[in-house]
């Protein structure tokens, strides 16, 4: 079952649903809209080299270039050791081209922290620093609840992928 | 909890859910197909700014049929008018359009409970593909809410045909970035 918006706001008074900061005015029906934070990171690919370069977004507003994948993260620090999470775009901006995660939106029982966001847009998108981006939901779990704990849920920075980090060791160790 | 096909002629027959036209043979076992619109909307601004009201142009889509290029983005819309007082529906690709790398939502595809309307479909094509009006080309799944309903009372409420982002409404009152509201009007309260 999906929480309404109204449980929600019940479920962050009651420590069940960790949201900060809380702005009642971001509340939806069914759902919660969460902010972009001030960074991006940015993949510049040169000879099949991928480096990673960090973007602190102006307040003038950033241009992403589209087909390509960016990370950054929530602004809001989301969670709950209760409920499992759908971390997805807002329609708004999902009307302009922007997707937000590529496939990946569930968020495990026990995560709390800022999420890492992938963004892919379809046309030339300017986004905001702290501009409202996209949107979570909250689901009630079925079974017992082993807590995620691991992985990337300590990480509040837009993190790269581990497989990343691992491939990299491994050319090091080769070489 | 998400409904099934049975369920959802059920509850379409209670009026709880709408979905109109209604068609049997769209039902599937835990969703219903829904056929795309003869109208689409193309942007025409070169950047796309969330802060400004983009430009664009509204077409229809041939008879014959229109060529996605792998790339292209516009918006379409459902024949059928969707929505729901009492579920919360969230919009798919067919699986057959999906294998043909055209997404039918750009990672929005959460509808407030309450919002009636077309769908807005976000049509991004990977793969050259040719569009017909009234094929089958997504689907709809409902699920059970917990908790209070308040019903969705915002800017895309009884959408007609392809609707363009409004998120320019968002930054009405921006002195400072951080006093961005949601831009939705407050929530109306029913009893469930």
């Amino acid at each position: 079952m999906i929480l309404t918006g109204s449980e929600i706001k019940k479920q962050v008074k009651k420590g069940d649903i960790i949201i900060s900061p809380f702005n009642d005015s971001q509340v939806n029906p069914n759902s919660y809209n969460y902010r972009i934070s001030n960074k991006l990171i940015e993949f510049r690919i040169k000879n099949d080299r991928k480096k990673t370069i960090k973007i602190n977004i102006p307040k003038k507003g950033y241009i992403l270039k589209p087909h390509k994948t960016y990370l950054a993260s929530t602004f809001e620090i989301l969670g709950s050791s209760k409920y499992a999470m759908s971390l997805i775009g807002r329609s708004s901006l999902g009307r302009l081209g922007l997707f937000l995660q590529v496939s990946a939106n569930l968020g495990h029982t026990g995560s709390v922290h800022r999420w890492t966001l992938e963004l892919v847009c379809a046309k030339p998108l300017k986004v905001y620093p702290h501009m409202i981006i996209g949107q979570i939901s909250f689901w009630k779990n079925f079974g017992s609840i082993t807590h995620y704990n691991e992985g990337y849920s300590k990480f509040n920075i837009p993190t790269i992928s581990y497989l990343e980090k691992e491939r990299r060791n491994h050319d090091i160790n080769r070489k | 909890m998400i409904l099934t096909g049975n369920e959802i002629l059920k509850q379409v027959n209670l009026n709880r859910i709408v979905i109109y036209p209604f068609n049997k043979t769209n039902l599937t076992t835990n969703s219903y197909d829904l056929t795309l619109g003869d109208k689409y909307l193309r942007y025409t601004s070169k950047i796309l700014d969330p802060a400004k009201k983009a430009k664009y142009i509204i077409k229809k889509i041939p008879k014959s049929g229109l060529i996605l290029h792998s790339g292209d983005f516009i918006l379409g819309h459902s024949v059928e008018k969707i929505g729901s007082k009492k579920f919360v529906p969230i919009i798919h690709a067919k699986s057959s359009i999906a294998r043909l790398g055209l997404f039918v939502h750009v990672t929005a595809d959460l509808i407030d409970i309450g919002s009636i309307g077309n769908i807005t479909f976000q049509l991004y094509a990977t793969l050259p593909i040719k569009i017909y009006p009234g094929m089958l080309i997504g689907q709809v799944s409902f699920w059970v809410p917990y908790g209070k309903v308040l019903l969705y009372n915002g800017k895309y409420q009884g959408s007609v045909g392809p609707k363009p982002s409004q998120a320019y409404k968002d930054f009405n009152q921006q002195n400072s970035t951080m006093s961005m509201t949601g831009g939705r009007s407050q929530p109306q309260a029913i009893s469930t």
